[in-house]
């Protein structure tokens, strides 16, 4: 199926089920130990990268986290970059070197992800400083969850991108875990809200899942920033289904219920749509299969690679 | 400040330095708490957003992590960024983005990313800047791969390895910059002499009794010394100005240790776990039977900062310390009953001054 036919809405969908089956298949592989480094799957979460990067030009910037691999195939990185990368080969995206957590495309703009919670933050403001300053028309999008909220650099990027009405778009996505622990004891705040104070116009979408409407708001956002607007704020709510680091479910740890990973399932399009998952996933499957052979047949970095890039 | 004058302030070269970047890269900023205020970073960006724009030049807000963040970012979409912190104290509040991301960004993503970026830290001394204004760090980042540490001690340097390390250097350099030298005025170099790595150590004075290896404003003290323990005893003392303390010139300091059988290593900083540990693992780690007597290590006292002057002159090493320290290693014995510079002698040497900042 030619995907210039595709309905706006089937190529959401499309996506999004891309980004889903890779990370099945990577919790499928990671008993193996072929991935010998921590992976954080966006499992529930797929939407919200999907939505936000539609809109996006090649050359817009984007800004993610260790959680990143939804982000970096929404953007349009290489699926077999990615994969090489997992599995510590020097075809992939870091040359072995970064592994799940810090995944990169610069020729989509995917412009790197951090495990250290913020920090990418303030590498938004600095892009878009530097959009500015050439006029270049970009719009940066920048990811983090709610516990980035906490972090003393992200009130020091959003006051300097709402003085300097810098185009940037925030996404904060809300699966209210930190590791283990829920946002609202530890936080005196709603995220959406607070940012307004910073005079950054913010709103909250319920449900993350909801990808017709999520991807309407992100386009219409950015279209705004693209007007000259200034930052916006977008908090999304959304939930991820597996542990935070691993490849598996952890509901039996007791610190949430599997209820409320069914309340999400039940508007999770990629659970309830069977009929475009049954579609798709033949020919997403065969290009993942292709992905995890490019990585298995890659070559690992040698000595020599270990002092490469270092200055 | 006409460039035919044959010398040149270390303030007048980092001005000239941020002039000739902002009009060299059309796509730098320069940036900094207090870049655009009334007294402009020790006058080292005067004129400059009135030249440049407010777009450029861009006063910021007291966030330390924040501003290096926007430096690698700016880095990331093909703007050059050079931040200044008016204490260097306050960088321990960028740490996370210069040890966790700027000296990553290359070597974790393989090489895909460059961030090209220059930080000019102040270190003050002096007028009781006491334990949080005053301290040179430099060995907490040179400790880190990935950085390039500077320790300018002329203006020479200045202007040479700062026009390299904005105009063709593609990683980030931190420089730091000892308010005690703004003031000082050195003779011009040739622009005619050939070409060194402008971030190379150099040897200062050649001289065949003894090496004093020395960083940043202690390249001022040991030249001091130098004459005194040449002119009192005839003893010439080799200095070499080690300047990027991130990649130490164990060659060059080891080929004088060769000659000179002696070590005396002066820095702005402690000691343990620093600048003058590392010069000594280079000795040790090639041949440790060549120094005749034990290498002298001249830092701090393993003290924080004091405030009061009547201690700060217990706790900063001078040229007495480096003339004591001459005479220890010439006359191979800790004690050596030659005469000190007095304290009078010094005070009319030392660098005056006067606060409040």
């Amino acid at each position: 199926m030619g995907q210039s036919h595709a309905s706006h809405y089937d190529n959401l969908f499309r996506q999004a089920l891309r980004i889903r089956l890779v990370e099945e298949r990577i919790a499928d592989l990671y008993p193996t130990d072929q991935i010998q480094s921590p992976v954080h799957l966006s499992i529930g979460q797929e939407h919200v990268s999907v939505a936000a990067c539609g809109p996006l030009r090649k050359d817009d910037l984007v800004f993610g986290t260790y959680r990143g691999h939804a982000l970096y195939l929404a953007k349009g990185g290489d699926l077999n970059a990615m994969m090489a990368e997992l599995y510590g080969r020097t075809t992939g995206c870091g040359k072995g070197k970064a592994g799940s957590m810090h995944l990169c495309a610069p020729e989509v703009g995917m412009m790197g992800a951090s495990a250290i919670v913020a920090s990418t933050i303030p590498h938004a403001v600095g892009a878009a400083l530097a959009a500015q300053l050439r006029n270049s028309g970009q719009v940066i999008t920048c990811f983090f969850g709610e516990g980035a909220t906490a972090e003393g650099v992200y009130h020091e990027s959003l006051n300097f991108a709402s003085v300097k009405k810098l185009p940037i778009l925030w996404i904060c996505e809300n699966n209210d875990l930190a590791i283990y622990t829920r946002f609202k004891p530890l936080h005196s705040y709603e995220i959406y809200q607070h940012a307004r104070s910073y005079g950054i116009t913010s709103e909250r979408i319920e449900n993350g899942m909801d990808l017709e409407n999520l991807s309407q708001v992100c386009k219409s956002k950015i279209e705004a920033i693209r007007n000259g607007s200034g930052p916006q704020f977008l908090e999304v709510m959304t939930y991820r289904y597996l542990q935070h680091v691993g490849p598996s479910e952890d509901y039996n740890l007791g610190y949430r219920h599997s209820s409320e990973l069914d309340l999400w399932k039940a508007r999770d399009p990629l659970v309830q749509d069977l009929k475009r998952v049954k579609q798709w996933t033949p020919e997403i499957l065969r290009e993942i299969d292709e992905a995890v052979l490019f990585a298995e047949n890659s070559p690992f970095p040698t000595e020599k690679d270990l002092y490469e890039d270092v200055y | 400040m006409s460039n035919s004058s044959p010398t040149l302030s270390y303030k007048e070269a980092l001005s000239q330095s941020m002039r000739e970047a902002l009009y060299a890269r059309p796509h730098s900023i320069l940036m900094g708490q207090g870049v655009t205020d009334p007294t402009r970073i020790f006058g080292t960006t005067h004129g400059l957003v009135e030249e440049f724009g407010p777009a450029r030049v861009l006063d910021l807000p007291i966030a330390e992590e924040g501003t290096t963040g926007f430096a690698i970012g700016a880095a990331l979409n093909g703007v050059y960024p050079i931040s200044v912190h008016i204490r260097m104290d306050f960088l321990v509040l960028a740490m996370n983005q210069i040890v966790n991301l700027a000296a990553k960004y290359r070597y974790m993503y393989g090489g895909r990313f460059e961030v090209p970026l220059l930080i000019r830290a102040v270190v003050g001394r002096s007028w009781g800047q006491g334990p949080q204004h005053s301290q040179s760090l430099q060995s907490l980042f040179a400790h880190i791969p990935g950085l390039v540490v500077l320790m300018p001690s002329n203006a020479n340097d200045v202007l040479n390895s700062y026009r390299y390390a904005i105009q063709e250097y593609r990683s980030p350099v931190l420089s730091i910059e000892h308010r005690f030298l703004y003031d000082l005025v050195f003779k011009k170099e040739d622009p005619s002499t050939p070409n060194r790595n402008p971030f190379s150590a150099r040897t200062v004075q050649e001289g065949k009794d003894v090496t004093i290896v020395a960083t940043s404003y202690m390249v001022q003290e040991a030249q001091k010394a130098a004459v005194w323990v040449l002119e009192e005893k005839g003893i010439q003392c080799e200095i070499i100005d080690l300047h990027c303390v991130s990649q130490v010139d164990h060659e060059l300091i080891f080929k004088s240790v060769q000659k000179t059988r002696k070590l005396i290593i002066a820095d702005t900083s402690w000691s343990p776990y620093g600048v003058c540990a590392e010069v000594s693992r280079g000795i040790l780690e090639r041949n440790p039977s060549v120094l005749k007597y034990p290498a002298l290590s001249l830092g701090l006292q393993h003290t924080p900062t004091p405030t009061s002057h009547a201690l700060e002159k217990h706790y900063y090493p001078d040229m007495g310390n480096i003339v004591d320290a001459v005479y220890q290693a010439t006359q191979n014995q800790k004690v050596h009953g030659f005469d000190l510079p007095s304290e009078d002698f010094k005070k009319n040497q030392r660098i005056k001054f006067k606060g409040p900042f």
